[in-house]
């Protein structure tokens, strides 16, 4: 697709310039019921009759189930019922996957004649209490023959006689190599080519509260009612219908606040499930609830788990001009969400960097791990850490400052297409860059730096500068095939608005309560802007699946753009309404009357007015004072579509426009790291990001924050460790798989830059993965850099101490051996 | 998550604790002190015992005093009680900054000093801190009391001289002079270390008269580090003593490899920790004169 | 199993009932006594969402039996509110955004209580260090740390105030 042909881009919008309320750090109004122990999670609640199921892990990586024995189980005090992997086959059928061919790595809720890694689901036990159902299930007997675990992901590609799922026929579920821009020619014409190989170790979401889900079958209607703290069910609701073998218009999946997710219970279909089918079969409400071994070890969301051989290609000034990347990703036992998290890397694949062309081979192992799902990032995270490494390594080989080769290499002009297709809408690189520099002090640290390596000391600065895509479309979870089975092309977010006889406004969402992020504050925020109402006293309400609209819910950092498109569009139509209204009141055309402090007034005439409550009592209770085709009430609604996507090319040579609304952040840590014990410190740590306009600037600041920590978890601590030989996962508690603390987490020095989008309401763009995005990569960079005079460079995540002394140890004995 | 069922007493004499453990010997029945090791291991159903005995309402097992120069400690004393209070911190210093390494303050609360040394975990603070100090535990059973050196207590992993049916009543620790340190390397604040270093060392006009140093992490039982003990002693160490010390130690350690570290990393991680632990015990020993 | 009669003052109110030895504090507080304010995160101590307090002492009340508390005071987050009136830590908490999904809230503002209480004075390096006990994976800490020393000053300032100068 040359530019010519390009479909045209939406148009470009003006921003409204005196904002009151968007750009506020207003106190959340989700905050007083959680502040107060009343948040209402999936947990608190109680059903009259309600029971509890507890699901029998898998104790092997890899084997056959070759009977179960389940009569002591259900002879065990307070147990209704024991379910068996083979009963729920029959039960339920296969769980909604999206994968690239779910008849041949075909998904269930309870693993039925194998098990394919360890903490798999291979029965669920129904009892009156958490206690009695853990008790049953130690008396659940299993016979397994144990088979090969495949744990490394390379391994398992080349090994046939030992297949995760045999109607696969090998443990590839996906590969394909895209050539985007002309990569020979780049690669011909450079001046050099660096080379790197990666390894970006699993780490997972872990929010603190567990995925679960409270179902209650009813068998006189049919109905199935689910709460649970996952998400997505609104547009996707059918498949899971159709797992439960219900009409989907019989089940009605209500949301409930989600105590973290950071991706980790996007569509998380599994405890709703087993719960569902756990009430069917007992005829009373069941809770499943994951405990913390669970949701470590049968969670379906570990995070990417990749190797890299990538090559890049410049000139000798620093100036890049193409990129070749070779990955393969361990998928675990499952592959859910297809590679789609390469679509989140191929988003922004080039950075913020003026590259022509990418090479991307993307291989998905099959492994008998935990399946991979969503981890703040999805993926793209990844991509940033690998860019980064890799610049950062060609700096250094070619002697160029770090600073320099990114500056040098800066997107300058917007709206600019990447090699890949994809969009960046607006952008100011130097702009951040610039904050970065004087907010980190970074001159300030680099004498810091030489004075401490004469001491001996080992500092280091690890200054990135990413992407933070935001806004996913429908396109990038088929793109991949030529034939895809499900081409759609709409992933909406809805809002109601409702204005009550009073002037008071309700606004209805669709998709999930809440998980962490602030649907509420942001909503009541847009809400007050366009109303001029004080924000705490718009009333959200979230409606369940049964009678919602379309919805999709957080994920791809989208909520707030969306909300946002939805909020506009229902605001539009119920101002054109009160406009009508309020026209008919004061007897003057509609086209003489303005929107000015919270109702319409004639122009100039400021004191001919009706109130947007005047409006509304009338418009409720007066019906006789308007003309016969005004309808009473105040509430409309908007289905919002995504405002930019285009489709992508035949040959998939251009992918188009899928992820528009592209943030950037510069982050700037500085490391020390302790030689002797491998064990790594910060010194400090700024990051600037730009996410368009901001709306409540303090909650983007929480995501940078805490997107951070877990960057740091994922570059330092955290790693679902398998164990190589028989699989075993050797982290299967917080004993082993570390968490940040406060003491590991530096007080970050944030700079936020606002660089609209031109296509979005007030120019927002999303910002929810924050931290996370960057960090890895920043601290790998810090790392490398306090150690470049040692010859160390690590190429592997976590950096836990036991990598970064063997790092050294190696460079020693190499350094004693010349 | 959830434990297993047990029958459970909180008798007020240890007398009558130790007649519940002999009852209900057959029931597998274990002492319960502060919980916080044992409790987590019956959420993940790795230990399973019949009866509990909860020490703590024995009021006696729960003082502190002094006995001259000897600080006593009851073995149902809170680790928070110990860490703070007055006699630990002039008898026992080295203890005292132990305990401030121990998990966290919450798990503090509830933790005992008796608890974490009968429970022997190869990777805890206290058993090193018992050894460093040669603290004496004082034992209860059906046939009387006996005095166990700290020396002979720890056996194994999760192990110790403890017969079924005694119970741990007590600890004895004798004063020591000098200058103490306790330092330990973990990943993130408040996990299990990879390796924690006790040590009280006296100097006399500069010279090292007595070391006492042990190891927690790098074996099944703490360690004590024996052979720097002896090359410190009768020199006035420098940099050279120091290291030649901490070699001698660490030429004697293999530590095993774990999710967390290969015997290699250990290794190192215990040469850089016990260099540090040495060297603030020999800072403040000098410091002290 | 035998049932046990545990008496429990929680947030200034009596009851007892009668649980299994083997049930945990936490569940106690939850199902027993109708308080899901404390929540469960890991059930082996780590992650201190499940923080209350036991005579005034920061306690896992997943890693706690209820019998091993018969007797005691315990308070909870619900018990921080004076009424409509937010405590001086759950009203810094919302104003410097200390939380996000909220989950580890309570177990937070507990510690962070203890904290306060034994040290009027603490420094935020010793808040930084204090709140290391437990985890929350939304904030990155930064804004915890913030609204509790903010909290501390505030009701440092109250109890310094003349008496008459009291709210």
């Amino acid at each position: 697709m040359t530019t010519t042909d390009r479909p045209a881009a939406p148009p470009v919008r003006t921003h409204k310039q005196d904002r009151t309320w968007v750009g506020k750090s207003i106190r959340r109004v989700e905050d007083p019921k959680f502040l107060r122990g009343r948040g209402g999670y999936i947990g608190d609640m109680t059903v009259t009759g309600m029971l509890y199921a507890a699901v029998l892990r898998s104790p092997h990586a890899h084997a056959r189930i070759t009977g179960i024995d389940i009569a002591e189980a259900l002879a065990s005090p307070g147990v209704h019922d024991v379910i068996t992997g083979a009963r729920a086959a029959e039960l339920c059928d296969p769980l909604p996957d999206f994968g690239p061919d779910p008849t041949k790595h075909t998904w269930r809720c309870l693993a039925v004649d194998k098990v394919r890694y360890v903490g798999e689901g291979v029965a669920v036990v129904v009892a009156e209490s958490r206690y009695l159902a853990e008790d049953a299930l130690a008396l659940i007997d299993v016979e397994y023959e144990p088979l090969p675990a495949l744990v490394d992901p390379e391994r398992a590609l080349a090994d046939s006689a030992t297949l995760v799922h045999d109607a696969l026929g090998s443990n590839c579920a996906y590969e394909r190599t895209f050539d985007f821009g002309d990569v020979e020619k780049d690669f011909a014409e450079a001046d050099v080519i660096v080379t790197d190989r990666l390894r970006w170790r699993r780490s997972g979401g872990q929010p603190l509260e567990t995925v679960g889900a409270v179902a209650d079958f009813d068998h006189a209607t049919g109905r199935l009612t689910v709460h649970t703290n996952s998400l997505s069910f609104t547009s996707y609701l059918f498949m899971v219908a159709g797992t439960m073998k219900i009409a989907a218009n019989k089940l009605d999946v209500r949301p409930v606040p989600a105590g973290g997710s950071f991706g980790s219970k996007l569509f998380a279909t599994k405890p709703a499930v087993i719960a569902g089918m756990c009430s069917r079969e007992v005829g009373r409400p069941v809770q499943y609830l994951e405990d913390r071994v669970d949701n470590i070890s049968n969670c379906d969301h570990h995070g990417s788990d990749r190797v890299y051989d990538v090559r890049l290609a410049l000139m000798r000034d620093g100036t890049l001009r193409g990129i070749d990347i070779d990955t393969i990703e361990d998928y675990g036992a499952y592959i859910q969400f297809g590679v789609g998290h390469h679509g989140n890397a191929l988003a922004q694949v080039v950075g913020p960097y003026a590259m022509t062309s990418v090479r991307y081979r993307v291989r998905a192992a099959l492994t008998n791990k935990n399946q991979q799902g969503a981890y703040r990032g999805f993926g793209s995270e990844v991509n940033n850490w690998m860019l980064e490494q890799i610049v950062d390594k060609a700096a250094r080989e070619l002697g160029v400052d770090p600073v320099d080769i990114r500056r040098r290499n800066f997107i300058r002009e917007f709206p600019h297409f990447i090699p890949t297709g994809n969009v960046y809408d607006s952008g100011d690189y130097d702009g951040v860059l610039d904050k970065a520099l004087e907010l980190s002090n970074y001159k300030h640290w680099r004498a810091e730096q030489a004075k401490a390596r004469e001491e001996g000391r080992c500092i280091g600065i690890g200054l990135i500068t990413a992407q933070e895509r935001s806004v996913f479309s429908a396109t990038e979870f088929w793109f991949w095939f030529d034939e895809p089975a499900a081409p759609v092309t709409s992933m909406p977010e809805s809002v109601t608005l409702k204005v009550d006889a009073t002037g008071a406004i309700t606004a209805t969402l669709y998709s999930c309560a809440f998980w962490g992020n602030s649907p509420e504050t942001m909503v009541a925020q847009l809400v007050a802007e366009e109303f001029d109402c004080d924000p705490h006293d718009v009333s959200i309400v979230y409606q369940g699946s049964g009678n919602g609209l379309p919805a999709t819910g957080p994920g791809g950092s989208r909520t707030t753009v969306m909300l946002a498109g939805a909020v506009e569009g229902a605001t539009a139509k119920i101002k054109a309404k009160a406009l009508r209204a309020a026209a008919h009141l004061l007897e003057a055309d509609p086209d003489d009357l303005e929107w000015a402090d919270g109702g319409f007034q004639v122009k100039g005439v400021p004191e001919q007015r009706k109130t947007l409550a005047e409006i509304a009592v009338m418009l409720h209770l007066f019906k006789h004072s308007f003309p016969d085709d005004m309808e009473s009430g105040l509430e409309d609604s908007t289905v919002f579509d995504h405002p930019y996507t285009t489709m992508p090319s035949a040959d998939r040579k251009d992918l188009g426009v899928f992820y528009p609304f592209m943030g950037h952040a510069c982050h700037v840590p500085v490391v020390e790291v302790d030689v002797e014990t491998g064990a790594v410190s910060f010194l400090a740590y700024a990051a600037v990001h730009d996410c368009g306009t901001l709306v409540n600037p303090r909650s983007l600041a929480g995501h940078i924050v805490g997107g951070t920590a877990q960057g740091i978890g994922t570059a330092l601590f955290e790693e679902f460790v398998y164990d190589e030989e028989d699989g075993q996962l050797l982290t299967s508690s917080y004993l082993d798989y570390l968490i940040p603390t406060a003491m590991e987490v530096p007080e970050l020095a944030i700079g936020h830059h606002e660089t609209p989008s031109p296509y979005t309401l007030h120019g927002i763009k999303g910002g929810g993965e924050g931290g996370r995005m960057m960090a890895p990569a920043a601290i790998n960079v810090a790392v490398n850099d306090a150690l470049a005079h040692l010859g160390v460079r690590v190429t592997e995540l976590p950096i836990t101490p036991d990598r970064l002394r063997a790092a050294i140890r190696a460079a020693g004995a190499a350094r004693e051996a010349r | 998550m959830k434990p297993p069922p047990f029958e459970y007493a909180a008798p007020t004499s240890v007398a009558e604790a130790l007649e519940l453990l002999a009852v209900h010997a057959q029931g597998e029945a274990r002492v319960l002190a502060g919980g916080q090791s044992l409790v987590p291991l019956m959420n993940f159903r790795l230990a399973q015992p019949g009866h509990l005995v909860d020490l703590r309402r024995i009021e006696e097992l729960t003082r502190i005093r002094a006995e001259g120069d000897t600080l006593v400690l009851g073995a149902m004393v809170r680790q928070s009680h110990a860490e703070h209070a007055p006699e630990v911190a002039l008898l026992a210093p080295l203890l005292a900054e132990a305990l401030g390494y121990v998990a966290h303050p919450p798990i503090r609360n509830s933790g005992t000093v008796g608890g974490s040394l009968a429970h022997a975990d190869p990777a805890a603070e206290l058993p090193a801190v018992a050894l460093a100090l040669g603290a004496e535990l004082v034992v209860a059973g059906p046939q009387g009391t006996r005095t166990v050196p700290a020396a002979d207590f720890f056996v194994g992993a999760f192990s110790t001289a403890l017969e079924p049916g005694e119970i741990l009543t007590e600890v004895r620790i004798p004063r020591r002079g000098g200058g103490h340190a306790f330092v330990e390397f973990t990943r993130t604040h408040g996990t299990f270390a990879i390796v924690g270093v006790a040590s009280v060392i006296e100097v006399d006009g500069g010279g090292v008269t007595r070391a006492s140093i042990a190891l927690s992490g790098v074996d099944a039982v703490p360690v004590r580090a024996a052979a720097a003990e002896r090359t410190l002693t009768g020199t006035v160490p420098d940099d050279a003593t120091v290291r030649a010390a901490v070699d001698a130690t660490v030429a004697e350690l293999s530590p095993s490899a774990d999710v967390h570290g290969s015997t290699e990393t250990r290794i190192d991680i215990a040469r850089a920790t016990l260099r540090r632990g040495i060297e603030l015990a020999l800072t403040r020993a000098q410091d002290r004169r | 199993m035998d049932k046990y009669d545990v008496t429990l003052t929680v947030n200034g109110r009596t009851s007892t009932v009668s649980v299994e030895a083997r049930k945990l504090l936490v569940d106690v507080l939850r199902e027993d006594l109708g308080l899901p304010g404390t929540h469960i995160g890991c059930e082996h101590g780590v992650c201190g969402t499940c923080t209350v307090l036991r005579d005034g002492a920061s306690i896992r009340s997943c890693t706690t039996f209820a019998v091993q508390v018969d007797g005691s005071e315990i308070r909870t987050v619900e018990g921080l509110a004076d009424g409509a009136t937010l405590h001086p830590l759950q009203d810094e908490f919302w104003d410097k955004q200390g939380l996000q999904c909220g989950y580890c809230t309570p177990g937070m503002l507990m510690r962070a209580c203890e904290i306060i209480e034994q040290n009027p004075d603490v420094t935020p390096e010793q808040v930084r260090e204090g709140i290391a006990s437990n985890l929350c994976r939304c904030t990155g800490y930064q804004f915890i740390a913030e609204a509790v020393c903010s909290a501390a000053a505030r009701m440092k300032a109250d109890a310094d105030a003349p008496r008459g100068a009291r709210a």
